[in-house]
């Protein structure tokens, strides 16, 4: 994963993700419409034989969309620890019902 | 979120995830397709082919053969220090196959393979690869590596990976008259009738047709089939070359070093 900065205003972003696909980009980007401070969030892959996606971010007011789109990430992230940790419970579950 | 194991064993596993949202479902499920490593074999060294398969032909199915995978032990080529372009012990493993038809015609299976390490060894004994005529002679030597599903199918650590959203039928009992059609209609046996009650079980096998719906002859229609879009019922179906479980933990492992790099390179401070 490369990322690459090709527009930043004040309430603007563009970026350019080399390696990344629908994967990665599709989770980001509803994560990012879920956030009342952004105005308008996409992304878009330019050729589907590169891998380089671009996503594009335009905030409302004075937010900055560095701060939204890491905002964004982290909640993803933090899904996914929780998706790991209700896994780990239910396995334990599932051990115990497997054993009585 | 909760996450309720419906069925687990070693290859299978189905899980009910309550509470979250479809694209972290799809970001784990094109992850497990693509991104989860395997051991493939992806050179062969041919010796001796004198069989009715011509050399490449026999080379891919070679290469087909789902390996049982140790991910802990081994790297994947590009990250491994060796940086060889033939490998080195910790990502490459030889297979040998070495087999002569004497005066029978014989089938060649995948339990033929002699592995460097009994650890990584084909995931069944009995993958036909050729048949070979009294006489005829195989010796060639196979060696594999980690690889992901995006480069090459063989590389894939799963048959299935799929997920639904979980399915809601419900009967309206006022407008009902137990006519028996639905239960007619329903092709996974969900809604059965006992005495005049039409009941509802095995709710996920329902693969939401909704012919049960269109069989209902009341107006409007007793029988409602909908689906809950933050339940998931998540199913995967590995090759064997990886437990269920540990694919889906390799899985989460994968995104969250996505997201770690991600942040990273996030070019916050500039502004």
């Amino acid at each position: 994963m490369k990322v690459r900065v090709l527009n930043m205003t004040k309430n603007e972003l563009k970026i350019e993700i080399e390696g990344e696909g629908h994967t990665f980009c599709n989770v980001i980007q509803k994560a990012l419409i879920k956030d009342k401070r952004v105005e308008i969030a996409g992304y878009d892959i330019p050729h589907p034989l590169t891998s380089s996606p671009l996503i594009y971010i335009r905030t409302k007011g004075q937010s900055k969309p560095t701060k939204v789109l890491d905002d964004a990430t982290k909640a993803v992230h933090k899904d996914s620890k929780t998706f790991r940790a209700a896994f780990s419970k239910a396995l334990k579950e599932w051990n115990k019902k497997r054993q009585s | 979120m909760k996450i309720q194991i419906l069925e687990k064993n070693d290859i299978s596993m189905r899980l009910l995830i309550e509470g979250t949202n479809a694209p972290l479902m799809n970001t784990l499920r094109r992850i497990i397709l693509s991104e989860v490593p395997t051991m493939a074999v992806d050179d062969v060294v041919i010796l001796e082919n004198s069989s009715a398969l011509q050399d490449e032909f026999l080379a891919h199915r070679i290469g087909l053969v789902p390996l049982k995978t140790d991910l802990d032990t081994y790297n994947l080529p590009e990250n491994c220090e060796c940086k060889s372009e033939f490998g080195c012990n910790l990502c490459r493993v030889s297979l040998v196959l070495d087999v002569e038809a004497e005066d029978h015609t014989i089938v060649v299976r995948s339990s033929d393979f002699k592995s460097e390490n009994p650890t990584v060894i084909p995931v069944s004994n009995e993958i036909s690869l050729v048949k070979l005529a009294p006489e005829q002679k195989i010796r060639l030597e196979a060696y594999a590596r980690l690889g992901k599903g995006k480069d090459h199918a063989r590389w894939q650590s799963v048959s299935m990976c799929t997920y639904k959203y979980k399915p809601i039928i419900s009967v309206n009992t006022e407008l009902c008259n137990s006519c028996g059609e639905c239960v007619e209609a329903c092709s996974r046996n969900i809604i059965t009738k006992t005495g005049k009650k039409i009941e509802i079980r095995n709710l996920e096998n329902c693969t939401l047709c909704q012919d049960c719906v269109k069989a209902c002859q009341e107006t409007p229609k007793a029988v409602k089939s909908s689906w809950d879009e933050t339940s998931f019922i998540f199913a995967i179906e590995s090759t064997g070359a990886l437990t269920s479980e540990r694919i889906l933990r390799e899985a989460l492992n994968i995104l969250d070093g996505k997201l770690v790099e991600f942040l990273k390179q996030l070019p916050v401070k500039k502004t």
